[in-house]
């Protein structure tokens, strides 16, 4: 079976979920709820270290509709979720009388309503025996965790190297926590029907929230079913299975009662996760020319007792560019944080602005203008491994968004160009995003009404899933797009991993491609009967189109879906597919991710330290793009999260470990008049590694920008600003 | 959240007898504050609440001298007033620049100016030392990280902020507050209206318990005379100034002959400068007289570390007001 050649870019077709959302009525987890549900409400710690010395829930358990008062007192031992391949999940809830971090919960609230709950919960009293917490990630006293994931790269010699430059930048970058901050408070509704648990999650990772509670409750898989067909928000918040989850499981088991728990926004802050702060540290050494003769990056993030993390930071600078004598470090310090997460782009955003900052530095220390300077340092091939990538269109991505920003009118000298009091600099940032692919499963079926039914227990956490899946089925398939049913978010549907990692397209895809050609292959298998024209016809002899199978070459040589179904008396036909990435030096090349060029304008006001972005080129190497609208959506929404890390993000800890802003009038993420026209330029070819050729365009959206809105407040100022986000304190 | 009875006011003076009958009432408007502050805050927990949208309170009445307007006239409503923007401009810039549409369509007037501070630690019950909600626990925003807090009015006992944008042109134009109250009606010009924290940070203005704001009289600037808010904010829109200013001059011959000046983002009360007044008052609109007013302006200010970049920025945001409304721009 052949299908046409795949175009670069798919049709921009609208969201097939669009309707439903824009109406209101998709339903997210919190939209669910059952007969007698009871609802929940969370009591959290106040300090971040020490053990409760009392509570005083009295108050509370007589307050009018409590069924419940919960805390490590009365709560039952539970298990730990079993580890992923990437993290562990956090621990469970409830255990002891250890404080490690603030915001942990001590205590849940069961009443019939969720405002009796809420009255309730704030009538307990714990008494703390609290301790100094741990919340410097220079502390000496906090455990150092070194090449937490194995992915420190060494090559060459970095002394030499240094010691042979004609030139080298020497820098310490920070960044301060952010917080995920999805707009779907995270809900879960629970019920029990005696050892059968039916939860309603936001998650982005169904499996593994299933995986986790029958540990916790020592009930067999079989017996858990975790739905989640829409999900308002995730940037990774959704990954792991957090407490609160756990908790309304158990509410529901304690009360006999379907319970549901909303989360509050401050919750948010403290319960699902955040983007590590991080300290980095870089050397760079080039020759006269601008080639890196030197490249070492060590960073330093946290990590939360007794919990881990996947952050690698420096890690992505060791195949970003072509040089011969490479360090990279990653370290993690272990403190009494609420538990981190990925945030879109884990370790690689931040990694990224350090490195791309350094090489502007660099730029102008051997005077080269910073895009010539990363042309001369193009990586051909992943120098890790030693082979090619599976596809590469930087070098594309670098001239045509330059082209189009018009870079080549940049004045080189800090501070040379202005409008009126508005100081104007360009900058801009190379992006060498991560490869991922998990395996992945799905299912697929031709009815005989000639419509196709197609499944898997992926997420859509608003990135557009559900809408790309209905096009690549349809396509396999023949067929429109209103003959496809996709469905997704359910734990007894063909297994996916999480939506994370910019890897699920890949994945699912992938997936969704060998269960298409599966059914196709069943098709065959039954039609061949004397009655058929497709009669010893291989996969590799038909063609799909309009709702019918035929021979390359042949459109009335062949059958329609629902014919061949009618003449054997069959309602459907199924198949399953699965897909797994295939080793590296088996293929002999170097599994890509995305690349991207950023480029940006930023006006600055030097006298009152204000910084507006102007404009901002973004050409991305994401392999085939399967839908042009949703595609340049991500990257549009990615590029706003970068405004918001590079200007106004950060989540403020006080000296008692407790989260200083934890709302969205003190948290600020960009508003619209922050975000200027973002254009978005799809280069590249289909990508080698999976037989779709896409490449997730997910995160890296948001990669880069920081870099290349600081690097434009060099060229506008003369100030380098090393430390996240670019505030009017510092630029005054 | 504790429950609470619900009244919805229909006469002014029985609202008054209402509240000031029963120290566990409160008036409710707009809400936009004082809602979080109940129900995701924890802060405030009264239990009734006299609802006074619907009390004949809505009104802008303009004439030679003044706008009167009504206690519950929303934000909305006053900024998209004629009068307004004719002879007070940088009152309906200061409006434009509060919050978001949808608060400014719920927010009053009155309400505005009684806004709580937005400081963090006066806002989660949690933290224990705030003298605003427990006098005498001590202030935890001067040791903790504090960014959008006062540095004028402010000490070692509270540097909680006073974030209104629009009480910024109102102390500059002398604005006067009319308050029904159980004992009758009385008057405050709005600079007297305001308490700065002192010893007794819990106490913010001259209200007492049951009083009503009915009114807010709003001079009018002198035919010819020119206005500016300028507000600096880290977020081009939807948040509180870091630092603001709201100036209004009366220029002739390029010297200034009269000028008002109420600064934001740095007073724990709406902060008029009166001292940068005197500089400015019949001095040359140049930028040496606009740096002499702007060093009078922020004289002797409390800060900490996350707030002592504003002691300069206030004085380049009025530096820089100054230089708009005066037309001496670079």
């Amino acid at each position: 079976m052949t299908i046409e050649a795949a175009r670069l870019i798919g049709p921009g077709v609208d969201r097939v979920d669009g309707p439903l959302k824009v109406t209101g009525s998709a339903p997210y987890s919190s939209d669910f709820g059952y007969p007698h549900m009871a609802h929940a409400v969370l009591v959290r710690a106040t300090v971040a270290a020490g053990r409760i010395r009392g509570i005083e829930a009295t108050a509370a358990e007589a307050a009018p509709g409590v069924l419940a008062v919960i805390t490590h007192r009365n709560a039952p031992q539970l298990g730990r979720g079993p580890d992923t391949p990437y993290w562990r999940q956090p621990p469970p809830p409830l255990q002891d009388d250890r404080i490690v971090h603030y915001g942990q919960y001590v205590g849940v609230v069961v009443a019939e309503t969720a405002q009796q709950a809420n009255a309730a919960a704030r009538l307990i009293e714990v008494d703390y025996e609290s301790a100094e917490p741990l919340l410097d990630l220079n502390d000496p006293r906090a455990e150092l965790l070194t090449n937490p994931w194995g992915m420190d790269a060494h090559r060459g010699d970095v002394a030499a190297g240094l010691a042979s430059a004609a030139a080298t930048v020497d820098a310490t970058y920070t960044t301060p926590d952010e917080t995920n901050n999805p707009m779907g408070l995270f809900a879960t509704v629970a019920s029990w029907d005696g050892d059968s648990l039916t939860v309603h999650d936001s998650t982005q990772w169904p499996y593994s929230v299933r995986a986790t509670l029958a540990a916790t409750f020592g009930v067999p898989e079989s017996r858990v079913r975790v739905l989640a067909p829409f999900v308002g928000g995730g940037f990774g918040a959704g990954l792991r299975v957090w407490p609160h989850v756990v908790l309304t499981v158990l509410a529901a088991r304690t009360t006999g009662r379907p319970v549901k728990l909303v989360l509050t926004r401050p919750e948010m802050f403290t319960g699902i996760g955040h983007r590590t702060r991080t300290v980095q540290h870089i050397r760079l050494g080039a020759d006269r020319s601008g080639q890196l003769t030197a490249l070492e990056h060590e960073a330093k993030s946290s990590i939360a007792v007794e919990d881990d993390n996947y952050e690698p930071v420096a890690a992505d600078s060791a195949t970003a560019y072509a040089c011969p004598n490479v360090d990279t470090r990653d370290l993690q310090a272990r403190l009494n944080i609420p538990p981190p997460t990925s945030m879109r782009a884990p370790g690689e955003a931040q990694g990224n602005f350090a490195l791309e900052s350094a090489l502007d530095e660099l730029a102008y220390a051997v005077g080269v203008d910073p895009l010539e300077l990363r042309l001369r340092n193009y990586a051909e091939d992943q120098q890790q491994l030693g082979l090619p990538w599976s596809s590469k269109a930087l070098r594309a991505c670098f001239e045509q968004g330059a082209e189009r920003f018009g870079w080549s009118a940049r004045n080189p000298r800090p501070g040379a160009m202005r409008d009126g009091n508005w100081l104007v600099g360009y900058g801009m940032a190379g992006v060498s995003f991560f490869w991922f692919q998990p395996p992945c499963q799905a299912r697929a079926s031709v009815r005989r009404d000639g419509t196709a039914f197609v499944r898997s227990a992926a997420t859509d956490i608003g990135t557009g899933t559900y809408t790309v899946m209905t096009q690549l089925s349809a396509e396999l398939l023949g067929l429109r797009l209103d003959q496809v049913e996709f469905r997704l978010g359910d734990t007894d549907l063909p297994m996916s991993p999480m939506a994370g990692g910019s890897g699920l397209t890949a994945a699912l895809g992938s997936a969704i491609q060998a269960a298409c050609r599966g059914v196709i292959q069943a098709f065959l298998d039954t039609a061949d009967d004397p009655g058929s024209s497709l009669r010893g016809c291989r996969l590799d002899d038909v063609t799909v189109a309009d709702g019918r199978i035929h021979r390359i070459n042949e459109p009335a040589r062949g059958e329609a879906y629902s014919e061949i179904l009618a003449r054997h008396g069959l309602d459907e036909l199924t198949a399953d597919g699965d897909s797994a990435p295939p080793k590296p030096e088996d293929v002999g090349m170097a599994p890509a991710g995305a690349f991207a060029a950023r480029f940006v304008e930023v006006r600055v006001d030097p006298d009152l330290g204000l910084v507006r972005v102007a404009r901002m080129v973004s050409a991305i190497d994401g392999g085939r793009i399967l839908n042009e609208k949703t595609a340049n959506s991500q990257i549009i929404g990615g590029t706003v999260g970068g405004i918001g890390m590079a200007l106004l993000e950060e989540t403020v800890t006080d000296p008692t470990g407790r989260i200083a802003n934890a709302n969205l009038g003190d948290y600020l993420v960009p508003v619209n008049a922050d975000v200027p026209e973002l254009e978005v330029l799809f280069v590249g070819e289909p990508d080698r590694f999976n037989p779709i050729g896409v490449k997730g365009v997910g995160e890296i959206g948001l990669v880069g920008i920081a870099a290349a809105i600081a690097n434009a407040v060099f060229h506008a100022t003369g100030r380098r600003i090393r430390s996240l986000p670019i505030t009017v304190d510092q630029l005054l | 959240m504790r429950p609470f009875e619900y009244i919805r006011a229909t006469d002014p003076a029985l609202a008054v007898a209402t509240v000031a009958g029963d120290p566990d009432a409160d008036y409710l408007a707009g809400g936009t504050t004082q809602v979080d502050l109940m129900l995701k805050d924890g802060i405030l927990s009264p239990g009734r609440l006299v609802d006074i949208t619907r009390l004949p309170l809505q009104w802008i009445i303009a004439d030679a001298a003044a706008i009167r307007v009504g206690a519950t006239t929303t934000m909305e409503e006053l900024a998209a007033d004629p009068t307004v923007s004719g002879r007070v401009p940088f009152v309906r810039d200061a409006l434009l620049r509060s919050a978001s549409v949808q608060l400014r369509n719920m927010a009053t007037i009155g309400g505005n100016l009684l806004q709580r501070t937005r400081c963090r630690y006066f806002r989660d019950p949690t933290v224990d030392a705030c003298n605003k909600r427990r006098p005498g626990t001590g202030c935890a925003a001067v040791t903790g990280p504090a960014r959008m807090h006062a540095i004028l009015g402010a000490s070692e006992n509270c540097i909680a902020l006073n974030a209104s944008d629009l009480a910024v042109p109102l102390v500059a134009l002398d604005a006067i507050v009319h308050i029904l109250g159980p004992g009758g009606a009385r008057s405050v010009p709005l600079t007297e209206f305001y308490l700065e924290p002192g010893d007794t940070p819990d106490v913010e203005n001259v209200l007492v318990h049951g009083e009503l704001i009915t009114e807010i009289e709003i001079p009018l600037l002198p035919e010819g005379a020119r206005s500016a808010y300028l507000k600096v904010r880290d977020r081009t829109s939807y948040e509180f100034a870091l630092t603001s200013a709201g100036v209004a001059v009366v220029l002739e011959d390029k010297v200034i002959r009269d000028a008002r000046i109420g600064l934001g983002g740095v007073g724990t009360v709406p902060w008029r400068a009166w001292d940068a007044e005197r500089v400015l008052r019949n001095a040359p609109a140049s930028d040496e007289t606009f740096r002499a007013a702007a060093e009078a302006a922020v004289r002797d200010p409390f800060t900490v570390s996350g707030t002592a970049f504003k002691v300069e920025l206030a004085k380049r945001t009025l530096v820089r007001a100054l230089q708009t409304v005066t037309g001496a721009t670079p």
